[in-house]
């Protein structure tokens, strides 16, 4: 070892331990002690509040504490061209935030557009256009204070009035698909150029991670007047004018998509490269082999195929950065019809545990090794799922579910309740379909052979195209459904979307005059997501989130399978800076390479 | 032959519109609402009327058919259901030089391949040669050409580096960068073709070579090259030609699985993604023009005839 070295390591020692030090000034038994709501306003969280968020979370570790520790160091001078693949697209239709609607979308605008806030790697939201913020009491109203000097890609200055165009053409069907992420948005006032109000309809507690974020809530990432204006809205959605780190120079509709730095970007240190070029590629073979040759240098947009994963780290040009993804997966099962049929989920869950539906449903669950699928579907990447919370929101994850959850696997206890639910080894189950669309194929597969295998019943597989899954199981046309989701930022995108009677995935097209819900609905959950989505002081509001978590879990609202990871590739030669790791996006105005 | 090119292209015209109107209501009839697809993430009923109603969607079928056809006939294609809203003709034309250079080149391949191949295999019949070219064409014929296209991937790009693993590049790019794209999506969608015409062109030949003409020309003296090209062969073209006519729909069928695996945005992989997003005015346009390049293709394949055999005549 060089003595340079030796004085390297002892120098980083006593920085550890100095951080850690000052870091923990407060009780770790009860980190949010005194944490007030004022800690909890803009422009961004305190690192201390942000660490006793982690804390809380039981997620703190050393690499939280040391700022350089565990990131790779930017070795690289600023400039150079990033050739990029988008997995499993073949165009990139619309950049138009109020038409967008895929994650590796919102993954380039992301680059591109500006938005209040933006979230980062901990899910935390941070100001980007938004200055700075402050609440009033019972959290109806938000006074932000606007950056100055930011200007558009085509030169115009930002002010109050484009985040009133933006919401005013948001609130506009015509023209937005996403008019209910901002429902609960009663008014926005210009109270200067760069000053604005919010008020609510009612206090919002995912208003500043989900409705102004930038990338995944679309609504109110910020469009440019002038652009759309000049450009009109279809050439707006393939070369989007923003105010983000990259401006678009060129599209070719299903080619490829340049974006080039924006000088006057309002960081005058970001972004460090010169040019992004984005190709969409939508088979797994030909993306593994361009970044094997070195075509291009790193890949965004859909999961990749899971089995490259190994491919990719057997090879010392790559990296693999694996983190928790935001989102779940599930098997969903009818309770209108049999062998699942429950009439009642408000029933106390020692009632429901009597009934045979239920029984039948939960011994599923509780069949399933969420393990071992992992392990065979996904080759080993993911996380089991006992809920709609995913590890990647962190602080509002309940990392105790897996062995509370009613649906914990257990093989004796699932033959046992079958047995009970009239089907004694699986004798007499009836033929059932479980409906899916090609991607998910082989785990459906994975799945159909340990039921047969733990609870010796046979399960078909229907494959069908996305739209057509999603007619049938809007109108709740199904016995069994694999349908997850991804993007889930807020505890609201896991909760509030699916888990309410009234939640936009929860049976919408169904016939209410014969089916009263659609995969479930209970009172008690509904009360504590409706709950939860008003508090504001975080701790409240994280109890109830698990509380309601834990509930639809205990319940069966479906068996939950895994939380994928979000794997990002890339090679050797580009540099991703930890802070740029944000799970499900591909910042890249913080990227280098080397 | 003006009256029968007038009948032809009235002909074409109604195979056209048949196929169309075909397509337009098995789409509407196959399951999957497009508006659920899409807006599954967003779950707005108001945003979904909204869309229903610019698209006409709410309207009866046979409306929504007669206001489509009649701006076909002004020639406007629509607008996609998907994303800005692109005009279909847009989308197209950006697609349509990419097909086209594509399915070219790899006709051009297949020929050049496929005419010395039959050529030798059939003159030298039976010889270890002709046995040689039988085994590669059988090979070329039983390799799918997404495998295939795959493992020149992993050959030439993601071993040797010596050409770009996919994507595509105008020609006003360059001629290199066009052709380094599209030189292995053209031999993957070629080869298979390029062994159809070769095994046509053998037996074609076998024919020609037995007839009494070709016996005077040997009488004659004239050189075994100069009976096989200048006689044999024009009279060997017929049947091949009527399966190159044919072949240009194979090729264009191949090139939907070979665009794919090289992130080749042509018309094959914007009608697949539009039936599988069920994206109607999309599906409709392509399908329209695609139908014209093989109605077209057909037409010029039997004007062709009268080229290669003067005594082919059409009134």
């Amino acid at each position: 070892m060089t003595k340079d070295t030796s004085t390297a390591q002892a120098r980083s020692r006593r920085q550890i331990r100095q951080q850690l030090e000052t870091a923990y000034d407060f009780d770790p038994r009860d980190p949010m002690f005194g944490l007030h709501r004022h800690d909890l306003s803009g422009p961004q969280l305190e690192r201390r509040t942000v660490l006793r968020l982690l804390a809380a979370a039981g997620a703190l570790s050393a690499t939280h504490l040391v700022s350089d520790l565990g990131a790779r160091p930017a070795q690289a001078a600023a400039g150079g061209t990033l050739h990029a693949g988008w997995s499993g697209v073949g165009e990139f239709r619309t950049l138009d935030p109020a038409q967008i609607n895929q994650v590796l979308l919102f993954q380039i605008a992301s680059n591109v557009m500006s938005g209040l806030t933006h979230i980062d790697p901990q899910l935390v939201a941070q100001g980007d256009l938004a200055v700075d913020w402050q609440a009033n009491d019972d959290g109806t109203e938000y006074v932000f204070n606007l950056r100055e000097g930011v200007t558009f890609h085509n030169g115009d200055a930002f002010t109050a009035d484009d985040v009133i165009f933006t919401y005013q053409r948001s609130k506009d069907p015509e023209k937005s698909i996403h008019g209910r992420v901002i429902a609960n948005i009663a008014d926005i006032e210009k109270l200067g150029d760069h000053k604005i109000r919010i008020t609510l309809s009612a206090p919002q507690a995912s208003l500043l991670v989900k409705t102004l974020e930038r990338s995944s809530g679309r609504a109110m990432t910020i469009v440019s007047r002038g652009g759309i204006e000049q450009l009109g809205d279809q050439q707006y959605g393939l070369t989007p004018v923003g105010s983000g780190p990259f401006r678009v120079t060129e599209h070719q509709l299903g080619q490829s998509m340049t974006l080039e730095r924006f000088e006057d970007y309002y960081d005058p240190d970001r972004p460090k490269l010169d040019k992004v070029v984005i190709q969409p590629v939508i088979d797994p073979e030909p993306l593994a082999a361009a970044i094997e040759a070195g075509d291009i240098q790193i890949i965004g947009g859909n999961p990749i195929a899971p089995e490259l994963t190994d491919r990719f780290e057997a090879n010392g040009d790559l990296t693999v950065d694996i983190v928790p993804a935001p989102g779940f997966q599930s098997v969903f099962m009818n309770p209108h019809r049999e062998p699942f049929k429950v009439s009642d989920f408000n029933k106390p869950l020692e009632e429901l545990m009597q009934e045979p539906g239920f029984k039948v449903r939960l011994a599923i669950a509780k069949a399933i090794d969420r393990d071992l699928y992992i392990k065979q579907a996904q080759f080993g990447r993911g996380e089991p799922a006992y809920g709609t919370i995913n590890p990647a929101m962190g602080f509002y994850f309940d990392e105790a579910l897996g062995e509370a959850s009613n649906q914990s696997f257990d093989l004796e206890e699932a033959k046992r309740l079958l047995a009970e639910g009239g089907y004694p080894d699986g004798e007499g189950f009836p033929k059932i379909k479980i409906i899916h669309t090609p991607s998910t194929r082989r785990d459906c597969q994975v799945i159909k052979a340990m039921l047969k295998r733990n609870l010796n019943i046979d399960i078909e597989l229907d494959t069908k195209d996305f739209p057509v899954l999603i007619d049938e199981f809007d109108r709740m046309d199904w016995d069994l459904t694999r349908l997850g989701s991804g993007g889930d930022f807020d505890p609201d995108d896991g909760l509030v979307d699916w888990m309410q009677t009234a939640s936009k995935f929860n049976g919408r097209e169904r016939d209410k005059s014969v089916l009263a819900f659609g995969f479930f609905s209970d009172e008690e959950v509904d009360r504590m997501i409706a709950e939860q989505s008003v508090t504001s002081d975080p701790k409240a509001r994280r109890e109830l989130v698990q509380q309601a978590n834990r509930l639809t879990s205990d319940k069966v609202a479906s068996a939950f399978l895994f939380h994928p990871a979000d794997i990002l590739v890339y090679r050797k030669s580009v540099n991703f800076p930890a802070e740029s790791r944000i799970p499900g996006l591909v910042d890249l105005d913080r990227v280098t390479l080397s | 032959m003006t009256g029968y090119l007038i009948r032809r292209f009235a002909g074409a015209l109604a195979v056209m519109w048949a196929v169309a109107t075909l397509v337009f209501f098995m789409l509407r009839a196959v399951p999957g609402d497009p508006l659920a697809a899409m807006l599954f993430d967003v779950g707005d009923p108001a945003a979904a009327d909204a869309i229903r109603t610019k698209f006409g969607l709410d309207q009866p079928l046979w409306v929504q058919y007669a206001k489509w056809f009649w701006l076909v006939l002004q020639g406007d294609l629509g607008q996609s259901i998907y994303g800005s809203r692109l005009d279909v003709s847009r989308i197209v034309l950006e697609a349509l030089p990419r097909t086209l250079s594509l399915t070219g080149l790899a006709f051009l391949i297949a020929v050049v391949i496929a005419v010395p191949a039959g050529l030798i295999s059939a003159v030298r019949k039976h010889s270890l040669l002709d046995h040689s070219v039988t085994f590669v064409a059988f090979l070329g014929l039983s390799m799918p050409d997404f495998w295939l296209g795959i493992l020149l991937i992993i050959l030439f790009a993601a071993n040797l580096q010596w050409l770009p693993a996919i994507g595509y590049a105008p020609l006003s790019e360059g001629f290199w960068p066009w052709l380094s794209h599209l030189i292995m999506p053209a031999i993957a969608v070629g080869t298979p073709f390029a062994a159809i015409i070769a095994r046509m062109i053998r037996s074609s030949m076998l024919e020609v070579l037995k007839t009494d003409y070709l016996d005077v020309a040997r009488a004659k003296g004239l050189r075994k090259w100069a009976i096989i090209i200048e006689h044999a062969l024009p009279n060997a073209l017929i049947p091949v030609v009527t399966v190159m006519g044919i072949a240009i729909a194979l090729l264009m069928a191949s090139a939907v699985v070979v665009e794919s695996v090289f992130a080749i945005k042509g018309l094959g992989r914007v009608l697949i993604e539009g039936i599988l997003n069920r994206d109607y005015p999309v599906v409709q346009g392509v399908i329209l023009v695609i139908s014209a390049i093989f109605v077209f293709a057909n037409l010029v394949v039997d004007l062709l005839y009268t080229v290669i055999d003067p005594r082919i005549r059409y009134d």
